[in-house]
């Protein structure tokens, strides 16, 4: 057989078609034929031959090959939730001034890393008291405050929290840069971690989007669908927003001809394909043309795959009780649970759960955060507890990530008195916990003060958890470098080595 | 500290020092480096070529430094040229001393350069094996002394053009790229068939396939120049404008207003009006000089021009609610990138890295922009601005100072440095001429300009008509409650006393600004103004007494019904406050009314605006649009020749500097850099002369052996295929079904409405978040920032050519449109391929359709309408060949 690179001399137009299993064959190839070939065909020059766009192999062995990572919207309380600070019932009441804490307020550590403060937030100096009980769980004796009590009693020897992440903006903007280590201010257009999973590795699955968004993403004002978008690594490695529901999952899935039939629609890829084929036999070296059947192919597919995956009246009821689908108050956010996992088991590399999304989020509690946060923590408690257990017991957790994040914590002051008190933006200290994957369970990393406020002991920039997650995916970041595109290492990160297994 | 380390430092400390002099001695270093390019190794790209370590203690200069044979024979060499009257730079220096053997180790200097050995030093000779390399190395390196330079920021000269060596030749352009096909083994491919050159044409000017009918006509035009009058007409149809237009809105990066909820946070609203400038100017073939001119200092170089104002929506479009500091950022880094292809905003927090950009030259530029924000002005018609208006530039803050930030950041200005004056970065040449401008007083106060006067009495008048229409019907209908009968007039009455008053205040107003305040006539207008709105008071306060009044019988008789409503109490209660209230107003009113005449009228709200401009926009787009400034017309060409050849000379369009790719044909680039300068900058001859060069009309089919040699077309040995840009695709669906709408201009329509609409795509709102999924799907353009499109290929694309309702519904009309005009079933294939993929069917292709056909198990119209959607789905629809 001749060469089959469609770079090298001597390939026949025919023999190359043939090859590559050009037409109606099904898929012959993977993703990689179809990136490999887009991405060459917009960077490779003469002038910088070194470079060539990643292979889709990982650069280290993988512990982890997918993740699920869940986003709170608004920001959740860390000292209410998996950073409990029993100094916060003893002071209340008392301004910081008045406490032995009073240097966490110097303008040095609140300035440090704040990029563009919005004044508004962040002055709150009386302290409040929890607004939740709170109980040690599991071996580890993980304290968790009782609004995740179903996370604490069920996963707390599976998760490793840290307690002491930071970010650079005091307002909702955060979020963006949660997901892709960037201020807003300088614009939505950097890849979020999982454009970079997905630009990074080859797909595992024939049928389905390799970046998937599921709830409602984070609002216009905060990052939008930059938040899950992928910045100039192009629209191909950005997150496809799915639908749970299963009768319109995405743009344009079904005919909006309604008298569309299968039996057309097959017709009518076998024509293009045979059309195609015929037009393509003066460009064999087209590998545009190669990518472009295959991207048919695939979507194709997904017009059963994507409502196939989404067939939650296949799970049995157990299972369906475990995500909290038979409560009204878990139910919406139990199927984006029980989706995420069915994506995960059909090859799917990243999923991107949100919950409260739109405006500022729906976890932002300025005011009366004893109901606001009590509402919506029993809409995720189970629904996580479940997801984190089911896939465990279905040997899943070994490799996927699950990361449960959120923008920033919330301020250990109160905002307002009374009943109707809530807590202000708090980037200087929170936190989020990792589950699965070849992460330790059962680990607390890293720490904030003694009433929340620093994050003081191994201090992590967000970033640092995505390098974590492609360190377990087995992803060197520096190797993913795009010519004309200067990262810092700030952007990149580094790996939490702590809580690795 | 070893020897040889204390010896590295002492030299880096040095060239620190150096770096402030130009003509020291690192120069020299630099010129080597110039000189060599890449035949320098990194060894010596040192000083130790040409000096040995110091045998000073703390050595301070590079004169502690003593010469190397090989410096020393250099140093003689300046002293011979100069004695000799010669030209004694580095460059002639070396070519004299290039055959001599300074260190005497029997290789002469230029050959143990080229193997990587020092000259100067006697113990550093090439092996044996290096030295049999010698003979190619010198002739490779004799072959890059001959070639054309790539110096972008060296002002452009106009290269010789090379002889023209091919027959296939059709102007200067053909011989550039002739030469490097040649140097390179390369064969150019034959011109490409005519149907494919035709829609290859059409696309790329038009943005639309030629119909059937133009397919025809230009099949049958046997005449020489037949390609050449399609050229020409194609460049005077107004769809030349929409379709360049486009390209230009991605690398200005247009965007519609953008915020949260109606909170307008980026870019502007009415901001199309500079769009519909850009397509304007661009049928008018406007200068480019010009249009830089106008986008950045229109509100400058001529104020009373609303129609070049609307060009200053390209800095509007930078505006930016929620951070200042961003939006100049922002106005500086997409100013410099899409003029200059200079990467300024590196120079934000430290000197540029590759670039000879200091970051007070940064700040110099801000200088420039810091003045300067956004309003809006009135335009005829509308008596309200927020419901349209003219969105333009201006500078607000004459006395805006422009610190150095230490590290870029704002909290940290370095105020030893004091506040900068403006200016650009010397590497570049020239320097900014500024004159400060005194404004017309349009200008200055735009809301007294007689135009929005006559708009807000139409307004008023309006609102009385309204209100007269209303009173209408109530006015003689008993059936009617009182109430509302005493309401509508009350209305009327009071939107005739507002006019009443409006009109007198414009009276006095308008004697104002004739400088006649204070004449008799002026008097007794005020007097008049005054006293309109002294009864227009009085009328108010009676309208809100008889409404409140009404407001409280009503209450009363929800009291009487039994039960009682629940709220009738409370409604009752706030009535009760309301009468009081204007019981009070009325009485204050009628006692002003009563009080003595008065000239102390209440002057409407106005904006009002400085009366000058500080004059440093429009030094500065003078200075970029001066024909010795060495990056504009360059990067302008290069954008023209990048989105005809889907590759710029230069690839990275936004970075000429060294961080960027070097331009694979910079002869070919700088000629037609100086001819668009030598053409009064007017780009429709550009257009001309690219797409009737034989390049452009090469065939897009790979030999296979050219192929191998140079796989991504570096070279230009063919035409390379590319996928139509999202709104081509959009357009070109429309257009193949007959329904696109050719209407020009006008207010963006809603990203909801993307694929109802019959606009052309251009039209569609474009703004974060605000973006059509058709077009976004296909890769439509990132609004804040897309200085160049990377197509991609996706399902989603599939999925939206397959499914959506724009195919669907033209898939049907087409095929109903075709089938009426055809005699039988191959003449339907045939026609629908001339519709959709703009050429002839082949029998292969016949045949397969013919099979579909036959197969289909639904009825023959729903076969025809499939196969219509199977040919908007082919892969040679989207893509230009």
């Amino acid at each position: 057989m001749g060469p089959k690179h469609p770079n090298c001399p001597g390939v026949s137009r025919r023999s190359f078609l043939a090859d590559t299993g050009m037409g109606f064959t099904g898929l012959a190839l993977g993703a990689m034929l179809f990136r490999d070939g887009v991405a060459r065909a917009a960077e490779a020059s003469p002038h910088d031959r070194i470079w060539s766009p990643p292979d889709g192999r990982p650069h280290a062995v993988p512990r982890a090959k997918s993740v699920i990572w869940i986003f709170l919207c608004g920001g959740l309380s860390h000292v209410e939730s998996f950073d409990i600070k029993p100094e916060l019932n003893k002071h209340a009441g008392k301004s910081i001034d008045e406490t032995p804490y009073k240097s966490v307020l110097s303008p040095e550590r609140i300035n440090k890393n704040i990029i563009g403060a919005n004044p508004n937030h962040g002055n709150r100096k009386v302290l409040m008291a929890l607004n939740t009980g709170y109980k040690a769980y599991g071996q580890s004796g993980l304290l968790v405050g009782d609004w995740f009590k179903n996370i604490g009693q069920k996963c707390a020897d599976d998760l490793a929290v840290v307690r002491s992440l930071w970010t650079v903006h005091n307002d909702h903007g955060a979020q963006l840069t949660f997901q892709n280590g960037r201020h807003p201010r300088e614009g939505g257009m950097f890849p979020t971690l999982g454009a970079w999973v997905t630009y990074g590795l080859s797909t595992l699955n024939q049928n389905l989007p390799e970046f998937v968004v599921l709830g409602k993403p984070t609002g216009d004002c905060c990052g939008g669908a930059w938040t899950h978008g992928a910045g100039y690594l192009g629209p191909q490695y950005a997150g496809v927003k799915i639908e749970v529901d299963p009768k319109k999952p995405l743009p344009f899935l079904s005919s909006a001809d309604a008298k569309t039939t299968l039996e057309e629609q097959t017709a009518n890829l076998g024509l293009l394909g045979k059309l195609n084929h015929l037009a393509g036999i003066d460009y064999p070296e087209d590998q545009e043309l190669a990518a472009r059947v295959k991207s048919y192919e695939l979507a194709f597919q997904m017009q059963r795959s994507v409502p196939e995956a989404l067939g939650l009246e296949r799970e049995s009821a157990e299972t369906r009780t475990l995500y909290g689908l038979d409560q009204p108050h878990t139910k919406a956010f139990g199927e984006q649970c029980l989706v995420a996992r069915r994506l995960v088991e059909r090859g799917v590399r990243f999923v991107q759960l949100f919950h409260g999304g739109g405006g500022g989020g729906a976890w932002d509690s300025h005011s009366s955060i004893k109901s606001l946060h009590s509402a919506l923590s029993s809409q995720v408690d189970q629904p996580i507890a479940g997801l984190i257990q089911d896939l465990k017991r279905r040997g899943l957790l070994d490799d996927t990530i699950v990361v449960f994040g959120t923008e920033f914590g919330r301020s250990p002051g109160s905002e307002g008195t009374g009943d109707n008190a809530g807590r202000d933006h708090h980037p200087w200290g929170f936190s989020a916990f990792l589950a699965g994957g070849g992460i330790k369970g059962g680990v607390q990393h890293g720490a904030t003060d003694e009433i929340g406020f620093h994050a003081v002991e191994n201090p992590h920039y967000v970033t640092d958890l995505h390098a974590t997650v492609l360190h377990q995916l087995g992803i060197d970041s520096r190797r993913l470098e795009v010519p004309g595109r200067k990262r810092l290492d700030m952007d990149r990160g580094q790996p939490i080595r702590e809580i690795l297994a | 500290m070893s020897h040889s380390i204390r010896f590295a430092a002492a030299l880096t400390l040095a060239a620190g020092l150096w770096g402030v002099s130009a003509g020291a001695t690192p120069a020299n270093k630099a010129a080597m480096e110039r000189y060599f390019g890449g035949y320098l190794s990194r060894e010596l790209r040192a000083c130790t070529t040409c000096h040995l370590p110091s045998n000073v203690k703390d050595p301070e200069s590079l004169d502690d430094f003593p010469h190397n044979a090989f410096g020393a024979a250099l140093a003689e060499a300046k002293v011979q040229l100069r004695r000799e009257g010669k030209k004694h730079d580095l460059v002639a220096r070396l070519a004299l001393i290039a055959s001599q053997d300074s260190d005497g180790d029997g290789v002469d200097n230029l050959t143990e350069l080229l193997l990587g050995h020092n000259p100067g030093d006697p113990k550093d000779v090439p092996t044996a094996a290096e030295l049999a390399q010698a003979p190619a190395k010198r002739a490779e390196f004799a072959a890059f002394l001959k070639s054309y330079r790539w110096q972008p920021f060296e002002p452009a000269t106009r290269p010789a053009i090379p002889p023209m060596p091919s027959p296939g030749s059709r102007n200067p352009i053909d011989a550039f790229i002739a030469d490097q096909l040649h140097a390179h083994g390369l064969t150019a491919a034959g011109q490409a068939p005519k149907t494919i050159l035709l829609r290859r044409v059409y696309l790329d000017l038009i943005g639309l396939n030629p119909t059937p009918g133009e397919m025809a006509a230009f099949e049958t035009d046997r005449s020489p120049d037949a390609y050449e009058k399609v050229v020409d007409e194609l460049l005077a149809d107004p769809r030349y404008g929409q379709r360049w237009a486009r390209h230009w809105m991605d690398v200005w990066r247009y965007s519609d207003w953008a915020g949260y909820a109606e909170q307008v946070r980026d870019s502007q609203p009415f901001i199309w009006r500079w769009r519909d400038w850009i397509v304007e100017s661009l049928n008018a073939d406007k200068g480019y000089d010009r249009m830089v001119l106008e986008m950045l200092a229109a509100d400058e170089l001529c104020p009373n021009d609303d129609g070049a104002l609307r060009a200053t929506g390209f800095l509007v479009r930078n505006f930016k609610l929620l951070s200042r500091e961003q939006w100049l950022e922002d106005t500086l880094n997409h100013t410099s990138r899409a003029f200059m292809g200079l990467t300024m905003h590196c120079a934000k927090c430290h000197d540029h890295k590759f670039d000879p950009i200091t970051q007070e030259e940064y700040y110099r530029l801000r200088a420039v922009f810091e003045a300067h924000d956004v309003r809006t002005d009135p335009v005829p018609g509308v008596g309200d601005k927020k419901k349209d208006g003219l969105v333009r530039a201006f500078d607000k803050d004459l006395a805006a100072t422009t610190f150095f930030f230490t590290r870029g950041d704002e909290r940290m200005p370095d105020r030893t440095r004091g506040a900068l004056a403006p200016g650009v970065p010397a590497a570049l040449g020239g320097a900014l001429q500024i004159k400060a401008i005194e404004l017309p007083k349009r200008t200055a106060h735009p809301d007294r300009q007689p135009f929005f006067r006559e708009a807000l009495l139409a307004d008023s008048r309006k609102t009385v008509e309204e209100a007269r229409a209303k009173f209408g019907p109530v006015k003689d209908n008993p059936k009617l409650p009182a109430s509302q009968r005493s309401e509508a007039e009350a209305s009327l009455t009071l939107a005739k006393a507002k006019h009443e008053a409006l009109a007198a205040v414009l009276r006095a107003e308008i004697l104002e600004d004739a400088g006649r305040k204070g004449t008799i006539e002026w008097n007794t207008a005020a007097t008049g103004a005054l006293t309109a709105q002294r009864q227009a008071a009085v009328i108010e306060a009676t309208a809100n007494l008889i409404a409140a009044q009404n407001a409280a019988d009503s209450a009363r008789k929800k009291l009487d019904v039994k039960p009682p409503a629940a709220t009738a109490a409370t409604e009752l209660a706030a009535a009760q406050v309301k009468i009081e209230a204007s019981q009070k107003s009325l009485a204050a009113a009628a006692t002003d009314l009563a009080s003595a005449p008065a000239l102390t009228y209440k002057p409407r709200t106005t904006d009002d605006y400085p009366e000058r401009s500080t004059g440093r926009r429009l030094a500065f787009a003078q200075w970029l649009i001066d024909g010795r400034n060495p990056l504009t017309a360059r990067v302008a060409v290069n954008h023209l020749w990048a989105r005809h050849f889907g590759q710029g000379i230069v690839p990275s369009v936004d970075d000429f500097g060294r961080n960027g790719r070097p331009a694979s044909h910079p002869a070919l680039l700088d000629w037609l850099a100086s001819e668009l300068v030598a053409n009064g900058w007017h780009m429709k001859p550009i257009h001309r002369l690219i797409v009737t060069s034989a390049t452009y009309r090469q065939s897009s089919i790979a030999e296979a052996r050219d192929l191998a040699l140079d796989p991504d077309n570096t070279w230009l040995w063919r035409f390379s295929s590319r996928r139509m840009e999202a709104e081509l695709v959009r357009d070109n669906v429309l257009y193949a079904g007959g329904q696109l709408d050719a209407a020009m201009g006008g207010v963006e329509i809603d990203h909801t409405q993307g694929l109802a609409s019959k606009r052309r795509s251009l039209y569609l709102q474009v703004a974060p978040e605000k973006e059509v999924d058709f077009l976004k799907i296909f890769d439509g353009p990132n609004p804040n920032e897309c200085y160049f499109r990377r197509p991609s290929v996706m399902p989603q694309q599939a999925l939206a050519l397959a499914n959506s309702q724009l195919v669907v519904d033209e898939a049907k009309l087409l095929a109903t449109a075709i089938a009426k005009q055809c005699l039988d079933q191959d003449d339907f294939i045939r026609g629908a391929f001339l519709h959709v993929l703009a050429r002839p069917a082949t029998n292969e292709e016949l045949a397969a359709c013919r099979m579909f056909l036959k197969n289909s198990k639904s009825s023959p119209d729903r076969g025809r309408e499939n196969l219509m959607v199977v040919l908007f789905n082919h892969n040679d629809f989207v893509m230009i060949r």
